[in-house]
């Protein structure tokens, strides 16, 4: 039997009729987040109805937003406590180890989304048939400022767009080089220019011929943000000219100071591994004699010169390569079979839902065992006090 | 009255913590690094990155070294122009495209005619760029001038690269580069190696009819 409560607030945030509305709340989240899939894209439509704490209406115009639901982390972290709370309501014996562990798993589970949320890093390495790939990429983008005087290695600095986005001045670490952002488009239009165009910041680099026209940003899986950037790289005191960076314009440009050279460009944002990855060979079988695919399969060479360790791994679907934290699973190709793709999941909570399903199964199965076994002793009770009653009667 | 501390109620303490715990996730989440700095051995060409437009041809610093004025946009009478090939149409700029031109053939065919100012990151540069699109590795510069053919036009020498990647499904590049008035032209024709063959003469000729001037 529960405990009593007599705090009437925690008392109601144990209460079972707010886990069933919550849990439709949940539904209802889910189903308006997979409609939102179609215009904002998987990344986006999560973004805002399951990883965010209210979900904005945007009141058609107005430059004013109203909160229409809550959202999907303020309706997990309320179940979470929904279910805290019963949980410390349950006695603590031995026939009620099944709801505890079935109740630990349930929050274990919320948290573990909680923890994706914060934690887990998704990105990918393209990586072609030869080539040795030592950086996965995000979705995001960076601007890349690269010292490549060496001849040996490269210096890379990389600044994310949320820094772009602030401006002002940003300052590489053991560089010289300050860069100084006049203005960040996360999304833009950029075409030739034309002589009605309105004068252009840019002095330097192949931007001098280009316009630049702000657009919202985009979040569909289909589309991309062009974004685009004004920088001026300032070193000794000196100014090396405003420059328009974008990964619509492709190849970097750069600058020479005291006789090293940096490379400038925007780019996913990369992060550079402890370790590379050479894609030995892509395989795209097909059912015999259709266009159906069968398997796709990459078959790397993993290298790890700080381990000393150096293997083959065969990745294809649904059978990632762990490593380090990450785990690549196959997930597309290009370039006539001679690129592949694999989307790279760093989450440190990877673990965590597994747990929880085991806890809940186990409890569940004590649960209900223990139940089994209790009804089967009252059935033999019954069965046995049913015998003796004719006997009685016979005797009486 | 005895004042004696009291525990936060049971509701307290559970807000309190379920507080700590999403600030100190979103604090978490927060981390990441806004400026990194890594060393990485160099690298060949970059592969171009998956789910991207076509890129128009690379500008690099070479055109832009300071102290050196940047070139002007081309105006009306520094314009490229040409003669379209019967049954190809074009349509107009758009985003960093000068030009786009449609092939009357069956299959996957692109045109595009993108300029940048100056040598927009040399010849070198932009062919290994492109070899790379379709999956081939960099040339050298000796390989470079064997892979050249020169096309003649009343606009300038324009120098003809023709590769085809590997694979199974072939993909084929017929792309021009033609340098005048300060600026770098890139006339480029992609995609499926059999439709880019047969439109390859006619493209050719394209190249050949390149002018520049005002619109006829």
């Amino acid at each position: 039997m529960a405990k009593p409560i007599k705090n009437p607030v925690w008392g109601a945030l144990a209460s079972m009729k707010l886990t069933i509305a919550l849990l439709a709340l949940l539904m209802v989240l889910v189903f308006l987040c997979t409609l939102a899939q179609v215009d904002l894209g998987t990344f986006g439509a999560v973004a805002v109805y399951m990883r965010s704490f209210l979900v904005w209406w945007h009141v058609p115009g107005t430059a004013y937003s109203i909160p229409l639901l809550p959202g999907g982390a303020l309706v997990g972290l309320v179940l979470a406590i929904n279910l805290v709370a019963q949980y410390l309501r349950i006695p603590f014996n031995r026939a009620n180890i099944g709801l505890w562990l079935v109740h630990a798993g349930l929050i274990l589970f919320v948290l573990g989304e909680f923890v994706s949320g914060a934690f887990q890093v998704d990105s990918q390495m393209a990586i072609e048939e030869g080539q040795t790939v030592n950086y996965v990429e995000g979705k995001d983008l960076e601007l890349a400022v690269v010292d490549v005087t060496d001849a040996v290695q490269d210096e890379v600095y990389g600044i994310n767009e949320a820094r772009l986005a602030r401006g002002g001045v940003v300052d590489l670490p053991g560089s010289p080089v300050s860069l100084k952002v006049h203005q960040f488009f996360r999304n833009a239009e950029l075409t030739n220019r034309r002589p009605e165009d309105p004068p252009t910041p840019v002095t330097m680099g192949v931007g001098t011929a280009v316009s630049v026209r702000p657009l919202p940003p985009v979040s569909r899986d289909d589309d991309m943000n062009r974004a685009a950037a004004f920088v001026e790289p300032v070193a000794g005191g000196r100014s090396y000219g405003v420059w328009l960076v974008s990964n619509v314009l492709g190849a970097p440009q750069s600058f020479t100071h005291e006789g090293r050279t940096y490379v400038l460009s925007m780019r996913p944002r990369r992060q550079y591994l402890p370790y590379a990855i050479t894609l030995k060979k892509f395989s795209h079988d097909v059912y015999a004699g259709t266009d159906i695919p069968k398997n796709f399969s990459s078959l790397v060479r993993l290298n790890n010169p700080s381990r000393g360790e150096q293997r083959d791994v065969l990745i294809f679907m649904n059978q990632p390569l762990r490593y380090d934290g990450k785990a690549f699973y196959q997930a597309s190709f290009g370039k006539n079979d001679t690129l592949s793709i694999l989307q790279v999941v760093e989450n440190p909570g990877w673990l965590l839902p597994y747990i929880s399903c085991a806890l809940v199964t186990v409890g569940l199965l004590y649960h209900f065992g223990t139940r089994l076994r209790r009804s089967l002793k009252r059935r033999e009770a019954a069965d046995a006090e049913a015998s003796q009653r004719p006997a009685a009667a016979q005797e009486a | 009255m005895p004042l004696t501390p009291r525990l936060p109620s049971p509701a307290f303490r559970g807000t309190r913590l379920a507080a700590l715990s999403a600030a100190a996730l979103a604090l978490a989440g927060c981390q990441r690094d806004e400026v990194t700095h890594a060393k990485v051995p160099k690298a060949g060409p970059e592969a171009a990155a998956p789910g991207m437009p076509s890129m128009p041809p690379p500008g690099m610093a070479a055109e832009g070294s300071p102290g050196v004025p940047p070139p002007p946009a081309p105006a009306d009478a520094g314009a490229l122009r040409w003669t379209l090939p019967k049954g190809w149409t074009q349509s107009g700029a758009s985003a960093m495209r000068y030009a786009t031109l449609k092939v009357p053939l069956p299959g996957k065919v692109d045109v595009s005619v993108v300029v940048l100012p100056g040598p927009a990151g040399g010849e070198l540069a932009n062919v290994n760029r492109w070899r790379g699109q379709i999956g081939l590795p960099p040339i050298d510069e000796a390989a470079l001038s064997s892979a050249r053919k020169a096309v003649a036009s009343k606009a300038g020498t324009v120098s003809v690269f023709d590769f085809t990647s590997d694979g199974q499904v072939k993909t084929r590049m017929v792309a021009g580069l033609l340098s005048a008035e300060g600026n770098t032209w890139f006339v480029k024709m992609v995609g499926d190696a059999d439709p880019v063959g047969t439109a390859r003469p006619e493209f050719i000729h394209l190249l050949e009819s390149l002018r520049l001037g005002k619109a006829d």
